[in-house]
């Protein structure tokens, strides 16, 4: 708690300006703050209601709660939580497999044209995914991977990748090369290099990646919308699936979507300090 | 043009921790050049601070030119500070920087462009550097725009960060008799904060030593080198550092390397008025003068380090094997190994309380 | 007295010339390798798939084979109004969705900056929107937020003399641009909070001295040094939310009409409902190029702005 600490001989009314500034300022923040968190407040709160008591006029804030809502959800998210989780942890296996190798090309021993090499990567996240979807649901189709775990997996490996390797590129490069240069006297070769010397150093690095891609995974919608129907599809599709066509379900979408994001919203809250230095890929540390 | 005073100034920073500056009283008079040292965690940052309005003070006051200034905020205190790692504004040109403070004075363009080029003049900074940015200048250079940054206001007290620490030990040598030089022209009071002894001693015209937060004692070089009041000044101010060893006290005086060194009376009775048993015997490497074989202080030289002017002799004194430096000429030193004798001087000869680390009777 | 033999002369050393040979250089490529060919297989494949489909015209829905129609998609692109409207409004929603995040972003972080009772409290509250999904955003915004009956919002809005508006009909784009501000300001925040972070403190100290108040300082120092912050958050901010596509399906499906219909969705509707390939080919190009020229710029301005990481 930063008390606002007495001084010595201060005039009162320079006092009593400095406490209200300080106070004020606080006040301020917490309302914004309370302010800008409140529809998640909200939709947590509806999530616990009745459907009755979702759709009253004026809104309700004191009702008698239920696990209801819940209930149905937990009942039905089977096999759209388990392809979430499939596609999340495997396409950032895979991103970490391919990510790593290339980022330490890219930056403690460089390839020749390394900034191309960056910025080919970059560039692909800028081509927007969306241009292609028609053929690659006919790619999908014609592989057999429509609504396949697969293609998911593929696709989501392909659209975290420049993020992962631009951030691990970051931590790579803020290893000490005096450590590396020790290593090199010591005899160690490349593979040596990156398994004892490297990785240790940046695991934490290497776990916000991970959180990062796996943010991005699990709340991704328009692939999988597009190219899974029942076989793959995941908590986002889960989620359009709780708001059915005729009728009004505000409380049990609300539930839906509490349990869709509380994983993210808790991986967000932990890795916070890495949430900034995740999304400018690197730039910031 | 002011003085300065501390009052009884007190900066705590955690509730149960002692204190960062202790009661501090310090005067400062008109046009003087001060300086603050003391080692790391001495509080003499912190009171330069306070002076200058970016530490509140828990106790206590400070005053400017007769006037209290405590609660007054820095930009109305009239001061201007050079900082320890000079905090240029990256983004502004080194004439930019210089007149940030007139542009927030409202004073206007060309007033600024003129007491800019001036306050350049004077640092020996040519026009050309007054365009670039801060990042595209050397440590040397940057540490004179800051001073000019300073200098332009035309401040009534000038305060300083140990603006040297950063400087390679030539250029630091240079720059140190050009501000002690800049200040006896412009005749600006001075607080200046160093913890390099060297630099106290030849910049300033009074030396104010602090340790642990209190005011260890405030005099001239001259005296703070003759006549110092603790143990803890003792020690500190002089390079190499005054011998300082703890030996037993017997009749007439201390005994040193198997031989009684005498004390004066004054000394003697300050001891035994205080029930001390020893002393800390306090005796600077200059004051022991290699004596050729008939000295009553004997030793053995263990090392010698040629200065090219002088030598400094380490010598592990007979009988107690305490381990002095002594200063001989550079010529021809005696050799590691080689037995050695010393005379001193019993006025050169300081006497410490063991446990307060005062001065007995000085 | 010996004599000194004649010594031979000592073995000639073969010295290699400096340079990387070529095991090395492979040594070199060879970690980069399967990320790169993994990343060229799967988006360029893609791309030319639709570069090839884009001059074919095939149906989804029927079961006639694809069939060159040479360049007529494109010139249907270009003379379709609902593509160039979709265009439009993209560039509207993104342009006015990433200023006004911004400018809150740099109005919030400026009040996360100061100490103050519960400040990492705040902070964890301000980046929540962040991190809740966007399909479950949307869904929230669309459901229990926004509903002309039942929705939270209007009953905030009430003392301010609103009543029961059916944002989602009249005041659509506005809506949907108010999640993705909603979504995207915690991110603006976070990153110009990171560059407040990082200014030195004994230069706002040298700015106290000098006499700068806090609008002065704020104006003088402050924002120059969070200048590549801003643009970097205005250029990432802009890649991402150029694709949004969530807010837009879950929301209002595109409409009324097609007043929300941006880009993203729009190319939905073509393989969806349309299931037009060879049409959504040709606009996927065009899309692309368009982004091509964008990006090159953006790119231009992107390696700038990691320049400032060096300085």
């Amino acid at each position: 708690m930063t008390a606002v600490p007495v001084r010595d001989h201060e005039p009162a009314a320079l006092r009593l300006r400095r406490m209200s500034g300080q106070v004020g300022w606080g006040i301020l923040a917490w309302v914004v703050g309370l302010a800008f968190f409140l529809p998640v407040l909200w939709m947590v709160i509806t999530a616990f209601k009745p459907e009755s008591a979702a759709q009253t006029w004026p809104p309700k804030f004191v009702f008698s709660p239920t696990l209801a809502q819940f209930r149905l959800v937990f009942s039905g998210w089977g096999p759209f939580v388990t392809h979430s989780l499939i596609a999340t942890t495997v396409s950032t296996v895979l991103v970490l497999l391919l990510g790593v190798p290339a980022a330490y090309a890219l930056s403690v021993h460089p390839v020749p044209h390394w900034r191309d090499g960056l910025f080919f990567f970059i560039s692909t996240k800028m081509l927007p995914i969306v241009a292609a979807i028609g053929p690659l649901y006919v790619i999908a189709l014609k592989t057999h991977l429509l609504d396949s775990i697969w293609v998911l997996i593929i696709l989501y490996t392909a659209m975290n990748l420049p993020l992962a390797i631009w951030l691990i590129r970051s931590f790579m490069l803020e290893v000490p090369r005096e450590m590396l240069e020790a290593a090199e006297l010591d005899g160690a070769g490349r593979i040596r290099e990156i398994g004892e010397v490297i990785l240790p150093v940046i695991s934490p690095g290497l776990v916000s990646t991970a959180l990062i891609c796996v943010i991005f995974a699990w709340n991704e919608l328009f692939l999988a919308l597009n190219l899974t129907v029942t076989n793959a599809a995941t908590m986002p599709m889960f989620l359009i699936s709780s708001v059915p066509q005729e009728g009004l379900y505000l409380a049990h979408l609300s539930a839906a979507a509490t349990v869709a994001s509380v994983p993210v919203i808790l991986v967000g809250w932990i890795a916070q300090r890495s949430l900034v230095r995740g999304l400018s890929m690197g730039a910031i540390k | 043009m002011a003085n300065v005073k501390f009052v009884s100034a007190t900066r705590v920073y955690a509730k149960d921790a002692p204190p960062a500056v202790d009661a501090l009283d310090l005067d400062i008079k008109d046009g003087e050049f001060m300086v603050l040292v003391g080692p790391s965690g001495s509080g003499k940052t912190t009171a330069l601070r306070m002076l200058a309005g970016l530490e509140p003070l828990d106790g206590g006051r400070v005053e400017i030119g007769e006037k209290d200034v405590t609660f007054v905020p820095p930009k109305d205190r009239d001061i201007a500070m050079v900082f320890q790692n000079y905090a240029l504004y990256p983004s502004k040109t080194v004439a930019e920087n210089m007149g940030f403070a007139l542009k927030m004075q409202g004073v206007p363009k060309e007033e600024r462009a003129r007491r800019v080029h001036e306050a350049a003049r004077l640092l020996d900074l040519d026009d050309t550097m007054l365009d670039r940015k801060p990042k595209a200048l050397s440590g040397g250079q940057r540490q004179r725009v800051a001073m000019g940054r300073a200098i332009v206001r035309e401040p009534r007290v000038f305060l300083m960060d140990e603006p040297l620490s950063n400087l390679d030990a030539k250029l630091r040598v240079q720059t140190r008799s050009q501000i002690a030089e800049l200040q006896r022209r412009l005749g600006i009071t001075t607080v200046y904060v160093t913890h390099d002894q060297v630099e106290a001693m030849t910049m300033g015209h009074r030396v104010a030593v602090l340790a642990g937060g209190h005011l260890q004692q405030c005099d001239t070089p001259r005296q703070l080198y003759d006549n110092p009041v603790n143990q803890f000044v003792a020690g500190f101010i002089g390079s190499p550092a005054m011998n300082l060893q703890t030996v037993p006290l017997t009749e007439g005086g201390a005994r040193l390397a198997g031989t009684t060194l005498p004390l004066p009376t004054a000394v003697r009775t300050a001891a035994s008025q205080a029930g001390l048993r020893e002393i800390v015997l306090g005796i600077r490497p200059e004051h022991l003068h290699l004596a050729n074989g008939s000295g009553p202080v004997a030793g053995e030289v263990m090392l010698v380090e040629e200065l090219g002017a002088d030598a400094l002799l380490h010598v592990r004194l007979a009988e107690d094997h305490n381990l002095v430096v002594a200063r001989t000429e550079g010529r021809k030193p005696p050799a590691p190994g080689q037995q050695v004798t010393f005379n001193v001087q019993p006025d050169d000869v300081f006497a410490f309380h063991p446990e307060t680390g005062a001065r007995l009777a000085g | 007295m010996t004599v000194l033999e004649d010594l031979a002369p000592p073995p000639k050393v073969e010295v290699k010339p400096r340079g990387v040979s070529r095991r090395e250089r492979w040594q070199l490529r060879l970690p980069l390798l399967p990320a790169l060919i993994y990343t060229v297989v799967v988006t360029q494949i893609p791309f030319l798939v639709t570069l090839w489909y884009s001059f074919q015209s095939y149906f989804w829905n029927t079961p006639a084979p694809a069939s060159f129609n040479g360049l007529a998609n494109y010139k249907t692109v270009f003379t379709n109004p609902a593509f160039r409207g979709s265009l439009v409004r993209s560039v509207v929603m993104t342009v006015v969705a990433v200023i006004v995040a911004m400018i809150l972003g740099v109005l919030f972080a400026v009040l996360l900056d100061r100490k103050f009772l519960g400040r990492s409290v705040v902070r964890t509250l301000m980046i929540t929107p962040f991190l809740v999904m966007p399909a479950a955003a949307a869904l929230v915004w669309a459901g229990p937020m926004l509903d002309p009956q039942f929705g939270l919002l209007n009953y905030l809005l009430q003392p301010f003399g609103v009543h029961h508006v059916a944002w989602l009909s009249t005041h659509a784009l506005g809506s949907v641009i108010l999640v993705m501000i909603w979504q995207w300001t915690p991110f603006m925040m976070l990153i110009v909070l990171a560059g407040l972070q990082s200014q030195p403190s004994d230069t706002l100290e040298a700015a106290k001295v000098d006499g700068a108040g806090p609008f002065a300082t704020f104006r003088e120092l402050t924002f120059p040094h969070l200048r590549p912050y801003i643009e970097l958050g205005i250029l990432l901010g802009s890649i991402y939310l150029v694709n949004v596509f969530d807010a837009v399906r879950l929301m209002t499906n595109g409409g009324p009409g097609t007043a929300t219909t941006n880009l993203p969705f729009y190319l939905f509707q073509q393989v969806n409902n349309a299931f037009d390939i060879g049409g959504a080919a040709a606009t996927g190009v065009v899309t692309v190029i368009l982004t091509i020229i964008v990006a090159t710029f953006a790119l231009r301005m992107f390696a700038r702005v990691f320049q400032f990481e060096e300085a």
